[in-house]
């Protein structure tokens, strides 16, 4: 009997901390930590100071451009919205403006433009204002670049050659010839670090000689959610950490097989003492590197053996970086975006109950 | 895509710095490409249609200097 | 361009206010009134202009976790519209303008409990890494 009662209690848990990965789908997906959901005790703990607790943050790897970190005890809506502003609210600066004087190149004028907007500039959009319609630029709204390029026969190139390298000069036109020009203070504001490209060698356009190039390119911040140029992330994602619960001991050769279902290091086939005998047995050492791909529930000698979930509230982040901002900067500047958003939205609400009460004023006077 | 926000000339304050003068200031002469040879001809209103190097009548106009402003999207 | 030239000049002392203009916070938030007073305080349907899903369910979790609130929900009328509706209906011990303004502070809470934790966790990472590197 007692058996039985732990034995539920399990299920209990694990339906509400677990997602199900079933052979044909998922079960159990939303979240229940609800007041009342399964339960009709008032709650006694305030719900923040629980999650203050249960919070847990652990970066996992950084490189240059990406970051991995898992983001515990969160619920699903909160992890959402902070994915969502890193892709489409964090700003940043872009091209946006750009003013041909010439262009004899065979990329089409509005073709050019848009492919220069696509240039990730490394600069802190901290240090800019928005520029908003019909305000007019200034030093500290707009970023001017230029392009003044030409292509040319090399001379001192071989008569049969046919390497375009060697033919011409200047047949690429890459990012490193978009040149800086500051206006007002910026070059004593930038003169630690000069505002350029993130990367030096992005091919805007090849070119024959003869062509030319002359332009003057504005930059101005902007969000992701306006135009993806001015997204700082090339993917900001989630997935919620991989379980596998090995129910019963797999050994011999089903224990290469069950190991052959998962990716590469997730499962290990050690030797292990059963019924005073060593055997080959399947032991998970690594669910994180897990695709969930599932196989293992294909084969009808696993039935019973193993189960697949996820953990509902383990989130394991992705921030690739285009190189503008670092991805720790993207996650921190995401979460003070989401606050302004209260903010901004508590005082709205502040206002509204004024404007009600004054209107109730007027009300009471207008009867006297 | 047409995205081409204004093709008028430069307004006063376009990003053109008033001490380079441009081509497009001066005269309504233009310069033409022969289709034939490539030579580079300038043709003034009324002149006949010809190569002045090997008499090809087919000429490209050439690009003038005249901004034009796009938005990069 | 002349006119960031120009600008240069206006624009570059230090002491000038930032050209952004304020926000105009008064629009992005609706409810029904009637009289100034609130028809039926303990259900109200707000209306944020300018907010999507990001802020929508996010609020909507925030909202949820409060035991006095009996239904909380938001819809986005149609995508082309930046319009968000969140309907809240309360207990008889507070109102749905209090929900609201309690959801909106523990998101905020929420938020700052991440980022402090965040910030920690990653300075000791890279305290971390770069002893390994020496």
């Amino acid at each position: 009997m007692s058996h039985n009662r732990s034995n539920n209690a399990e299920r209990l848990e694990q339906l509400r901390t677990r997602v199900k990965i079933d052979r044909d789908g998922v079960n159990s997906i939303s979240s229940s930590d609800f007041p009342f959901h399964s339960s009709n005790v008032y709650p006694e703990f305030d719900s923040i100071e629980i999650f203050r607790k249960k919070l847990k943050i652990k970066v996992i790897k950084k490189s240059q451009f990406e970051m991995e970190f898992d983001l515990i005890g969160v619920d699903a809506a909160i992890a959402n919205a902070l994915r969502r502003v890193m892709i489409a609210e964090v700003p940043t600066m872009a091209i946006e403006k750009v003013y041909i004087y010439d262009n004899t190149s065979i990329i089409q004028d509005e073709v050019l433009a848009h492919r220069l907007g696509l240039i990730p500039i490394k600069v802190d959009p901290d240090l800019f204002y928005f520029k908003h319609e019909n305000e007019r630029p200034t030093d500290m709204n707009t970023i001017v670049f230029k392009i003044n390029h030409e292509c040319r026969y090399n001379p001192r190139a071989r008569e049969d050659e046919s390497d375009p390298k060697q033919l011409y000069i200047g047949h690429n036109l890459l990012s490193s010839s978009l040149i800086w020009d500051p206006k007002g203070e910026q070059a004593e504001r930038f003169t630690d670090n000069p505002i350029k490209p993130v990367h030096d060698d992005i091919l805007i356009a090849q070119m024959r000689p003869g062509q030319r190039m002359e332009l003057e390119a504005h930059c101005e911040k902007g969000i992701g959610k306006e135009h993806a140029k001015w997204s700082p992330v090339a993917t900001a994602t989630y997935r919620l950490m991989p379980e596998i619960i090995v129910k019963e001991e797999i050994t011999g050769d089903l224990a290469d097989k069950f190991a052959a279902c998962f990716s590469k290091g997730v499962i290990d086939v050690v030797e292990k003492e059963i019924n005073d005998e060593m055997v080959k047995t399947a032991k998970v050492v690594n669910p994180r590197l897990d695709t969930v791909s599932r196989e293992v529930l294909r084969h009808k000698e696993f039935d019973n053996k193993v189960e697949l979930t996820r953990i509902r509230d383990h989130f394991i982040y992705t921030v690739e970086s285009t190189g503008i901002l670092e991805s720790e900067r993207i996650f921190i500047d995401a979460i003070h975006i989401m606050q302004t958003k209260c903010s901004r939205l508590l005082l709205a609400l502040e206002n509204k109950l004024k404007e009600l009460e004054d209107e109730r004023n007027m009300m009471s006077l207008d009867d006297v | 895509m047409n995205n081409q926000t204004s093709q008028g000339p430069p307004p006063p304050s376009g990003p053109l710095s008033s001490a380079t003068p441009r081509a497009s200031d001066n005269a309504p002469k233009m310069q033409y490409n022969c289709a034939d040879c490539g030579t580079e001809n300038e043709i003034k209103p009324k002149e006949p249609l010809r190569c002045k190097e090997c008499g090809h009548r087919i000429m490209y106009k050439q690009r003038t200097k005249r901004m034009v402003q796009f938005e990069a999207r | 361009m002349e006119s960031v030239e120009l600008m240069e000049t206006e624009n570059s002392e230090a002491e000038q206010e930032p050209p952004t203009p304020e926000i105009i916070i008064d629009d992005i938030l609706d409810f029904k009134t009637d009289k100034g007073t609130i028809p039926d305080p303990r259900s109200v349907t707000f209306t944020i202009i300018g907010e999507d899903h990001t802020l929508g369910n996010a609020l909507r979790y925030t909202i949820m976790l409060n035991p006095e609130v009996e239904y909380c929900g938001y819809s986005i009328p149609h995508p082309s519209e930046e319009k968000l509706n969140l309907r809240i209906q309360t207990t008889e011990n507070i109102t749905a303008i209090e929900a609201l303004s309690k959801g909106l502070e523990d998101l905020r809470t929420m938020c700052d409990y991440i980022k402090e934790k965040f910030i920690k966790t990653n300075l000791k990472f890279d305290k971390k890494a770069s002893q390994d590197e020496n």
